[in-house]
């Protein structure tokens, strides 16, 4: 089952991976863009789809992705030209594979013998390109498994008597570096246990030295081991491939002749005794075979030194005696060991598709509470509102609930920008260290995915445009290394992301004067320092003067800002010269489901934010101002009913609900005040993109739909309005925001 | 005790194969998307193994390994490197890297889960 | 499991806890060779060892020999399963003596 939910992802991604790859077949050629990158692009897709097909057992595809991955590698190493001939001729590829693909969704994984074939002639011509011999293609599978040389010897016949039944001996001494890299011997040892059994094993130590040399992370073992296995000998070697360069391995196959012991023995860097000790000592051969073979073997080659013989038979014996007791020992513990296995994890792992799936659903249980809510009310039911009031606050609950399992911290997104400082500071000779502080606060998963990249903009913006040369930081008075600072904090019902930096601060001059240049606006305006330095989010404005490769890319500051402002969030920036700059973004916590206030419009349902509410009031303004007095403040204000044309005549009382966000209060005049609910936002449609105020719709309890204000753009809209006439006025409620 | 493996592809239904075929072995298994995406959740959490794709998008394979390498928590942690045929200088770079195991793409399950025992038992 | 032997000396058992993994080996070999400055005999308990990895293992069979050398020994008091593992694996348990009752250690060293 979770097989066929794998190949469903396979079947989508391998799609996407089409479609990404036609997209780049099509834009080869255009002067503008990277072309390496763009080939990288249309490998990376055969080589995705060939990759996870092989997982899956579709032959078929792995077969013909392998002919069209085999060419782009050319042409990505430059020695095969992407003309215009070959870019047809892959887009017809990438037809293919996407027919490939089809027939797997619509078949499933056994399909595909009659499409496959229609392949043929476009393999054909790929392999016209790879001119190299047509046999250097089917890579490493066709090469016939090298034939040991060393085998043959051991093989044949036995001249003389075979020793040590039926085991195999294994002698491996392992490479001082095997450890620092990962591959751990006892790894091995546990594998080579799933091929047979380690009858007998011996660890040697002798190349390690005295512990004021010994490096702990050094290896220095070795083993001799008797194996009992059905296994080939290729099977037992490839036990060792990954540590084949880094480790001495000598196997020796069942029924060996001792003579082959011996030469094993003398080959080996320990000292003959030690080793004859080991070989016995793991049951590979008898003391008696051992010490009678090595007695011939010194006579046979013409060093007769007495000195080794004696020690070596004195060893063995008393080796041979003392065997028993340790085999005996290892057997019984052998049993104690698998009682105790495995303490279970305390916590689980949910694939994040599960958790969006009971998300919806809570949201379709908060839409279908609130229904019911509406009936019993209407119903006049007292113990069916009661009953109904309980069900709205267990749903509450779930809903905190649900939403908190997606909820992660920001930490791990932050700590990934330590690199991302180091590199980068590097590539431009700064010396700047990164500060991380609020790693704990928490954040949707959904909208942590999406402010990476916004994020490591302004990062980078810091790096490159914000901290000044060391030269230039040394003459301010400033400490030679600059300082990024990442924070984050929760702030009513928004997460606070505050990238800031120890730089020289915007020119404000210099970003009037460019604005100027570009036309963004017009000479001799007076602009607040707040809109000064918020014109640098304006598309297409750039202060570097010299493009550099970190941020200079031509995605600016207003790119950012879109994408913020796409996840209902704001970003606005703070500086000052020779001090500092810093960028504040403000994000919703999530965004599935929100507290939401309703209040209506004649016959039309709003729904704002509850936690950007700071209060109700009654209007108290005078016909005609858009402002109001709140205790002392200048409040100012918009008309729901005017901005939205609604029909109708207001309401003989209207309310204003002050709004509070980003430390600025603005009101909105409505006619009802109705009340709090929860609120499952539905996006908008693309068709909506463009509508402002607006940032998505929900479903009442009565079936209708509401929209949602969009409280950010609601705020500055207010602020602007009322400006031209009370700019004063709107200093002071800048000033009276905290 | 249960043994954690990270799989760093930008494939996603490869990860999910590999996860399937590792956690029906008994490992517990974390998924990364590039190498960006891995070190970001690598967040000093114990890991026992680190199988990587050489090519992907934000952060290849390569700077992921040596990243790792380079980190004190995971500097000893076996890496498994998945390579494609051709890449042969691809294959050095990795084992100069610190990625000393390599199983070549496409490859089955049983193929990967072989690989992984030999490096870290379950 | 382990037996514990009652042959105790004045120190208390050096009680190792933990990873006995590559990360720790120079801390490790420093804990395992401290006490070795005062007495030539260390009792060690292993119980408390969550992981033993082949770094770990050299470290045990190195403060062993250096005891040894000084005509002491090493002596594992007590081991959890995860030592045990390595050891049956290993066939070492009559090395460190952790099951083999009553006989001394098996003589290695000339």
């Amino acid at each position: 089952m979770e097989l066929d939910q794998a190949l469903q992802t396979f079947i989508a991604e391998s799609r996407e991976q089409l479609e990404d790859m036609e997209n780049a077949l099509l834009a080869v050629g255009r002067e503008e863009e990277d072309e390496s990158e763009k080939v990288n692009a249309i490998f990376r897709a055969a080589h995705t789809i060939k990759g996870s097909s092989g997982l899956f057992g579709l032959d078929h595809v792995v077969a013909f992705t392998h002919v069209v991955e085999s060419v782009l590698d050319r042409v990505r190493d430059g020695e095969i030209l992407l003309v215009d001939d070959l870019v047809s001729l892959l887009l017809s590829c990438r037809d293919h594979m996407g027919m490939l693909i089809d027939a797997v969704a619509n078949e499933g994984a056994d399909a595909g013998g009659g499409i496959a074939e229609q392949g043929a002639p476009l393999v054909a011509r790929l392999r016209g390109y790879l001119d190299a011999p047509q046999s250097a293609d089917p890579p490493a599978a066709a090469a016939p498994a090298a034939a040991p040389a060393g085998d043959a010897a051991a093989e044949d016949p036995a001249d003389d008597e075979p020793a040590g039944a039926d085991r195999w001996h294994i002698s491996l001494r392992f490479g001082p570096n095997v450890l620092r890299d990962g591959m751990d011997p006892l790894s091995f040892l546990r594998y080579l246990g799933r091929l047979g059994a380690i009858t007998g094993i011996a660890t040697l130590s002798d190349a390690m030295p005295d512990a004021a040399e010994m490096d702990p992370e050094a290896c220095y073992l070795g083993f001799e081991i008797a194996f009992e296995s059905d296994a080939d000998k290729a099977a037992i070697e490839s036990v060792f491939e990954f540590v084949r360069d880094d480790c001495s391995i000598r196997i020796l196959p069942p029924h060996s002749r001792v003579s082959e012991y011996v030469r094993l023995i003398r080959e080996l860097p320990e000292e003959t005794a030690r080793l004859g000790e080991m070989l016995v000592r793991c049951g590979t051969v008898t003391a008696g075979e051992l010490e009678a073979a090595l007695d011939t073997q010194t006579v046979q080659s013409a060093q007769p030194s007495e000195a080794p013989r004696q020690p070596i038979g004195a060893i063995l014996v008393e080796q041979g005696s003392v065997q028993p007791a340790v085999v005996e020992a290892a057997l019984a513990r052998q049993k104690q060991v698998n009682e105790l296995k495995g303490q279970e994890s305390r916590s689980i792992r949910i694939d994040a598709d599960k958790l969006d799936q009971l998300i919806n659903q809570v949201g379709e249980l908060i839409i279908a509470g609130a229904s019911v809510n509406l009936i019993a009310q209407r119903a006049h039911n007292v113990e069916l509102q009661e009953r109904a009031s309980t069900l709205s606050s267990l749903v509450e609950s779930v809903r905190d609930s649900a939403l908190q399992l997606r909820m992660v911290r920001i930490g791990a997104t932050f700590s990934r920008f330590q690199r991302v400082v180091h590199d980068a500071a590097r590539e431009i000779g700064k010396d700047i260290r990164l500060a991380v502080s609020g790693e704990d606060t928490e954040l949707d998963k959904t909208v942590v995915e999406k402010i990476a990249d916004p994020i490591t903009h302004l990062v980078r913006n810091a790096i490159d445009h914000g901290i000044e040369p060391a030269e230039q930081r040394a003459a301010s008075g400033k400490p030679a290394q600059g300082t990024v600072r990442l924070n984050a904090y929760h702030d009513s019902g928004s997460i606070v992301i505050e990238v800031s930096d120890d730089g020289g601060g915007l020119k404000r001059d210099r970003i009037l004067a460019k604005a100027i240049e570009r036309g963004l606006v017009e000479p001799g305006r007076s602009l607040a320092d707040g809109e000064i330095l918020d014109l640098v989010f304006e598309p297409g404005f750039s202060t570097a003067e010299a493009v550099t490769s970190l941020s200079g890319r031509g995605v600016g500051m207003d790119v950012v800002k879109r994408n913020i402002a796409a996840l209902r969030g704001s970003v606005s920036i703070a500086s000052e010269e020779g001090v500092g700059t810093t960028v504040t973004v403000r994000l919703p916590l999530t965004l599935a489901i929100i507290d939401g206030f309703q209040v209506e419009i004649g016959k039309t349902a709003f729904v704002v934010p509850l936690d950007m509410i700071e209060e109700c009031v009654e209007l108290s303004a005078e016909p005609g101002h858009d402002y109001t007095n709140l205790r002392g403040q200048v409040l100012p204000f918009i008309r729901l009913r005017d901005l939205f044309k609604v029909e109708g005549k207001p309401a003989r009382r209207e309310n204003i609900v002050v709004l509070k966000y980003a430390g600025q209060k603005a009101g909105l005049v409505v006619d009802t005040l109705v009340g709090e609910f929860q609120t499952v936002i539905k996006p908008m449609g693309k068709l909506f993109g463009q509508v402002r105020c607006i940032s998505g719709s929900t479903i009442l309890g009565s079936g209708d739909v509401a929209l949602i204000l969009d409280v950010p753009s609601l705020v500055q809209q207010a602020i602007q309005q009322g400006a031209p006439q009370v700019s004063s006025k709107q200093a002071a409620v800048a000033a009276s925001a905290c | 005790m249960s043994r954690t493996i990270m799989i760093v592809d930008d494939s996603a239904s490869l990860r999910q194969v590999v996860a399937i075929a590792l956690k029906g072995a008994g490992y517990a298994v974390i998924e990364g998307c590039d190498g960006q995406d891995a070190l970001a959740r690598l967040n000093g959490q114990k890991v026992h193994l680190i199988i990587s794709d050489v090519n992907m998008p934000n952060m290849d394979g390569l700077s992921f390994v040596r990243a790792v390498k380079q980190m004190p928590d995971y500097k000893f942690t076996p890496v498994i490197m998945l390579t494609t045929e051709f890449t042969d200088k691809k294959k050095q770079e990795g084992q100069a890297a610190g990625a000393k195991a390599w199983i070549v793409k496409p490859f089955k399950p049983e193929q990967l889960l072989g690989a992984v025992q030999k490096l870290c038992p379950s | 499991m382990a037996t514990e032997r009652k042959r105790k000396k004045s120190a208390p058992p050096l009680c190792i806890e933990g990873e006995m993994s590559i990360y720790r080996a120079r801390e490790l070999k420093q804990t395992l060779h401290a006490p070795l400055e005062k007495t030539a005999t260390i009792e060690v308990d292993l119980s408390a060892v969550t992981e033993l990895d082949t770094a770990g293992l050299q470290l045990l069979l190195l403060a062993k020999r250096s005891a040894q050398a000084r005509q002491g020994d090493l002596r594992i008091v007590a081991h959890s399963p995860a030592v045990g593992e390595v050891f049956a694996l290993l066939q070492l348990d009559g090395h460190f003596g952790v099951s083999a009752p009553a006989s001394s250690d098996t003589p290695q060293r000339h």
